[in-house]
């Protein structure tokens, strides 16, 4: 049987880096391809290599037996290979149908035929149990339902290879369960998957086969009932994990440390009270659209709080941000890119961002420069961040995994004593998940608390003195260990389940 | 994706790849040095100013050059001021206005005399203004406290652009535009249009200053017996620098720098680690209207006149134009004091050499023109290099 | 109340349009009558023209600083065109046009081509187009024949021309942004670029056109207020960028791209008319009139942000139900 698409030698490099070298494989028609492999093992090259963005240094593909050298993306989908982003590429001020037909609208007297693609857009919808008008604009949708529409223009294009780039990273249990659904009717209508993602779990449940890339290199393949998840794991990071969690290094003292009392903002959460410790690792467990990131930002300053009150240290915490980042409170975001980092400045600047004003000499607050490169470099090797010239080079340069470590570390030349750490290990490898959860532990035997947000329960489990569960805008429930992780499931989809 | 490439090196459908490097590499080395120095706009100045002086002798004689520098001081402080609302991504459309409005406001108070014939239909005529010259002629240290209220009235405006920006969430293009009209108008409603003369000799000095001059013995050629006496530091100047220097240290050695960098480079990044934005952006502000109020002042003394409509016309777009072409980018996140020195350096040379070719304004109009969009071309050029670079 | 508060936000224009209208009629009655509606259309439809064609640039998060010089710049050379050419007054309408299409071409053609952003090009064109102006006429004041004015002062059945351009343009671009492909094309490109081309929409081609109907909408809207006045100084239309694209924004469009429409630059530009025609109607002080212009495009800007942070606001999700 011709394989859909083969590669064969496939190499790509940058300025005589190689990023993929001599990847050969071959992708049967009507199967469902696992591709995993840490951040930076050359999955984006290999898939833009396919999607036409970047062009081959040597090798080639095919394409059902014909040669294929797409120039351009819009020659990637004409051949009927499609895309489903990350970042979906939606246009979100347009209405669903539109978003559909984009790029070719059927035309009535020259004019767009509204109502022929307000039909098509229906039926595809339909196909995909999508509740919506085709002329809803795109920006009221849920993410999940824009994941939808994105499938739904794959499907109008009858796309023959359908590519999932981390489609589940922004989307709620359920939606994950519904797109779980769609795959697996585009798979009995006999399309050809790639499935890529960092939740092995979910690799094993939708996909037939496996590739594991490592350093631009194919490792490993073969059918995914032969890959159990640690041989996924081995092969990716090429030596045995011991463990995926660092052993804590010291005990929680009984110092309460930070105090939130009746926190509530109608609409959003409703009568929070917790206590953390000093020392302690509190997590905190909710689904997406728990509002835990929310109670988070609350709590920071960020967003409106309507009653409640916080203390770090036994002191009312009020006012502004900066008065709360004064007070010793540290805020990690989950949205590294747009909110955690300034990618265009050097890594310095961003790892003194937070505690600049420390560098002011005189009236004018004159930067004291070798004070400021003795402290960022020292930073920088604490937190073992893997740069070169961090005066110089901007943090954007920098791979996922080190770029977190410095949105971490902006805020310990401030010496906060209590962290939120909302989604700190998101979008970063398994090796470097490693270096921040010893970081985390770090901090935490230093004395700070931290209340650690995840939708990972394993990593909570793994890393926690106590675990608190958010349903709703409500704290539902306390787990001590040992923990259990269905119960602390359970708790967390109390209403969804029902 | 997943992950991307770094992004120095990130695809773009548009961009292939260069090939391997011609075995002439160590000249494009130094090219490539040279159009990523801090310096280029200078080199290029200088360039310019050789190749033109062969053909265009009166360019170096000193009468010429210290009529380029004295129309290159109260620019220079203007673009200083745009430079640091640039950084944070904004703009601000309102400092000519200002520079108008803060001349009639510095000669109302301070003129000496003024003729009822042409003022009488003014507002502030009888109040602020009569025969006798403005309310505060005659006492001492009219000048100092006339130029106070020039900054006040300046960081007033500033402060109406900050908050609209920083509180409102308005956008700066809009809101900038919107002070230029209405300050404008003010200005020029209050004389009704008309210029104010007489102004003390105190504050004309600021605009000439002569605090070193060269002696190049009696001026021959003339009808006139005159010594060729040329003033090379002048107050201006010295104002000027001091600002530039000042500026200087604000925006690349100080605390407050760093914020406003950081705001230009991503507001909300800078917002959750504590940088009070909104404070920055409302100072930044200020700083770009009180900039215009100093041009004012040095522009209002050497022309000895307070005039509304000082700083109309296209007197902005010549600002904005000389601070992007020395390397200030419009997108935030990235601007140079001593990027705008040259800047401004350049843009006046051109137009002395422009007026020295005897050239008329239109075609002067066409040069700036195409200059400004040669050095925009040269922006880009030096975007790829420094990108390729990482 | 909230209710209230949102629909106030999302007309704002069309309240503080109101507001205008209705404060004026009780500071003038004769305001209201037919006549003056009228005739402050027909004013409107030299800025309401060049800020049709501004629309379309803003939708792309471009801007266009030269419509003013356009301005100036296209019916000049239509007007030597009719001289020395002969042709007539339709003629020159299309050479007007035509032209400035052509000029708007070369801001694409340095936008496209060259990779320079927008406002820099239509900076740096602003100042060349109306140098080249002035290098044709030698800074002198151009003047048309009978004939131009005589265009410019007809009219089809009751309706005055210039209102005639108007409508028929307005009524073209809101076919075109809303009906056709280029113009769902335009709102993708101006909502997320790096998805339009990952599209494989001809990003770049759709950029360049929309400069060209910038272009080409300044010289109609130079081309039929000339013909109204029948001579062309050498400083006709400076700084009218700024009414131009006041004019959009007031009808709603974002300089971030994306969002905006044909008719709301048609709304944009007829507010600013009638305040200005309300202002010279009740008396007030000429010079005082700029403030109070640059208070109501202030006003109108103001409710837009107000109504985006709403917006924001209101994106934010809710997660459990509000008790009251």
């Amino acid at each position: 049987m011709t394989a859909l698409l083969a590669f064969d030698g496939l190499s790509k490099d940058w300025f005589g880096v190689p990023a993929v070298t001599d990847f050969t494989l071959g992708i049967e028609p009507g199967s469902s391809l696992g591709l995993i492999g840490e951040n930076g093992a050359g999955k984006s090259t290999l898939m833009n290599m396919v999607g036409g963005v970047v062009a081959p240094s040597s090798g080639r593909m095919t394409w059902q037996g014909e040669p294929y050298a797409p120039a351009t993306p819009a020659d990637a989908a004409r051949r009927g290979i499609a895309f489903i982003h990350q970042e979906l590429n939606l246009f979100t001020n347009l209405s669903i149908a539109e978003n559909i037909f984009i790029d070719g609208f059927p035309r009535r007297f020259g004019l767009i035929d509204r109502a022929r693609i307000a039909a098509t857009a229906r039926s595809l919808l339909q196909r995909l149990d999508l509740d919506h008008a085709p002329d809803t604009i795109v920006g009221e949708l849920a993410p999940g339902e824009r994941q939808l529409v994105e499938i739904a223009k794959a499907l109008h294009r009858e796309a023959d290879l359908i590519i999932f780039d981390e489609p589940t990273t922004s989307l709620t249990p359920r939606e994950t369960a519904r797109l779980f659904d769609v795959i697996a009717r585009l798979r009995a209508e006999g399309r050809t998957l790639i499935y890529i993602s960092h939740i092995l779990g979910d690799v094993t449940r939708v996909c037939d086969q496996v590739a594991v890339l490592r350093d631009g290199r194919l490792i490993d393949h073969g059918p995914v009932a032969d890959f159990p998840v640690p041989r996924m794991i081995r092969a990716m990071i090429g030596r045995e994990l011991s463990g995926l969690f660092p052993d804590r290094s010291a005990t929680p003292s009984p110092t309460v440390i930070f105090r939130a009392e009746g926190l509530g903002q109608p609409g959003v959460i409703e009568t929070i009270s917790f206590e953390a410790h000093a020392g302690e690792i509190l997590g905190l467990f909710g689904l997406m659209g728990s509002g835990r990131s929310e109670l988070a930002r609350a709590a920071f300053g960020l967003d409106p709080l309507a009653s409640g009150t916080l203390a770090l240290a036994d002191r009312p915490l009020t006012g502004p941000t900066a008065a709360r980042i004064a007070a010793g409170m540290a805020f990690v975001t989950e949205n590294r890119r747009e909110e955690g980092l300034m990618l265009e400045a050097p890594v310095a600047d961003n790892l003194s961002l937070v505690a600049v004003r420390a560098f002011g000499r005189g009236p004018l607050a004159l930067l004291d420069r070798e004070a400021h490169a003795v402290a960022t470099e020292r930073a920088r090797a604490e937190l073992g961040v893997r740069a070169g010239r961090i005066a110089t080079q901007p943090v954007k340069a920098l791979s996922g995994g080190n770029q977190q470590k410095v949105v971490i570390g902006k805020w310990l030349m401030a010496d906060p004593r209590f962290f939120i750490l909302d989604e700190p290990t998101r979008g970063v490898d398994v090796g470097a998940k490693y270096e921040i959860y010893t970081l985390i532990d770090r901090l935490a035997a230093a004395g700070s608390g931290i209340l650690f947000i995840s939708s990972e329960v394993e990593e909570l489990i793994g890393m926690c003195d106590r675990i608190l569960v958010m349903s709703r805008g409500e704290l539902v429930r306390a787990f001590t260990p040992p923990f259990n992780r269905e119960q602390i499931l359970a708790s967390a989809f109390r209403e969804a389940v029902t | 994706m997943s992950e991307l490439p770094p992004a120095g090196i990130t695809p773009r459908p548009d961009i292939r790849a260069p090939a391997a490097r011609p075995a002439g590499a160590d000249l494009g080395q130094r090219v490539r040095a040279l159009l990523l120095s801090d310096y280029f706009v200078l080199y290029l100045s200088l360039a310019y100013f050789l190749a033109l002086v062969p053909f265009l002798p009166t360019l170096s004689t000193p009468g010429n050059i210290v009529n380029l520098m004295s129309n290159m001081w109260p620019l220079l402080v203007v673009a200083v001021g745009q430079t640091f609302v640039l950084t944070i991504a904004g703009i601000d459309l309102s400092q000519g206005a200002v520079m108008g409005l803060t001349s009639v406001v510095v000669a109302m108070l301070i003129a000496t005399a003024a003729p009822a014939t042409v003022l009488a239909n003014a507002p502030i005529w009888g109040s602020l203004l009569t025969e006798q010259g403005g309310l505060l002629a005659g006492i001492p240290f009219a000048s100092a406290v006339g130029i106070a209220a020039m900054l006040a009235v300046a960081a007033l405006v500033g402060l109406f652009n900050g908050l609209a920006v920083a509180r409102l969430s308005m956008p700066p293009f809009m809101v900038t535009l919107v002070t230029m009209i209405a300050v404008a108008a003010f200005a020029i409603w209050l004389t009704q249009s008309n210029n104010i003369r007489e102004l003390p000799e105190s504050f004309i000095s600021l605009g000439k200053g002569d605090i070193v001059s060269v002696y190049l013995g009696p001026k021959l050629e003339s009808q006139l017996p005159r010594r060729e006496v040329y003033s090379f530091i002048t107050w201006p100047m010295v104002i000027a620098l001091a600002a530039a220097v000042f500026a200087h240290i604000l925006l690349n050695r100080t605390v407050f720098g760093r914020w406003v960098f950081a705001v230009g480079i991503n507001r909300k990044a800078a917002e959750i680690s504590g940088v009070p934005v909104a404070r920055v952006i409302v100072t930044v502000f200020v700083i770009s209207a009180v900039c215009a109020a100093i041009a004012s002042i040095l522009y209002t003394a050497r022309l000895e006149t307070g005039r509304p409509t000082l700083g109309g016309g296209n007197f902005l777009l010549d600002v904005i134009g000389a601070t992007v072409i020395g390397g200030t980018s419009l997108f935030g996140g990235k601007g140079k004091v001593i990027w705008t020195f040259f800047g401004v350096l350049f843009f006046v040379l051109l137009s002395n050499t422009l007026n020295l070719l005897n050239l008329s304004a239109f075609h002067i109009d066409m040069v700036k023109g195409g200059v400004i969009l040669m050095a925009a071309l040269l922006d880009v050029v030096r975007t790829r290099l420094m990108r390729s670079a990482t | 109340m909230t209710r209230l508060t949102d629909i106030a936000l999302r007309h704002a224009t069309f309240l503080v349009f109101a507001l205008v209208l209705l404060w004026f009629g009780l500071q003038a009655p004769g305001f209201l009558s037919p006549e003056s509606i009228a005739n402050i259309v027909k004013q409107a439809a030299f800025i309401g023209i060049a800020a049709i064609g501004m629309t379309f640039v803003l939708l792309t998060a471009g801007i266009d600083l030269s419509v003013g010089s356009v301005i100036y710049l296209a019916p000049l050379i239509a007007g030597f065109a009719m001289r020395d050419l002969g042709i007539g007054v339709g003629g020159g309408l299309v050479v007007a046009v035509v032209s400035g299409a052509f000029l708007g071409a070369i801001n694409a053609a340095a936008i496209v081509g060259l990779r320079i952003i927008p406002f820099i090009v239509t900076l740096a064109t602003l100042f060349a187009f109306r140098g080249f102006g002035a290098f044709l006429t030698g800074s002198q004041q151009f003047d048309f024949d009978a004939d131009m004015r005589a265009f410019g002062l007809a009219s089809i059945g009751p309706v005055p021309l210039p209102i005639v351009f108007f409508a028929g343009l307005a009524g073209l671009a809101h076919v075109v942004l809303t009906r056709t492909a280029f113009g769902r094309q335009i709102y993708a490109v101006g909502n997320d670029p790096e998805a339009a081309r990952k599209a494989g929409l001809p990003v770049d081609w759709i950029r360049a056109r929309v400069y060209v109907i910038s272009g080409a909408c300044a010289g109609l809207a130079g081309f039929v207020v000339i013909a109204q006045i029948g001579r062309l100084d050498a400083g006709f239309g400076e700084g009218r960028e700024f009414d131009v694209i006041a004019a959009a924004v007031l009808g709603g469009a974002s300089l971030f791209g994306g969002i905006g429409s044909a008719l709301g630059a048609v709304v944009g530009a007829t507010l600013i008319q009638t305040v200005r025609s309300g202002l010279v109607f009740t008396g007030v002080n000429l010079y005082l009139q700029p403030i109070l212009m640059a208070g109501i495009i202030f006003l109108a800007v103001l409710i837009d942000s107000l109504r985006a942070r709403r917006a924001r606001q209101l994106k934010r999700r809710t997660i459990r139900p509000i008790d009251a």
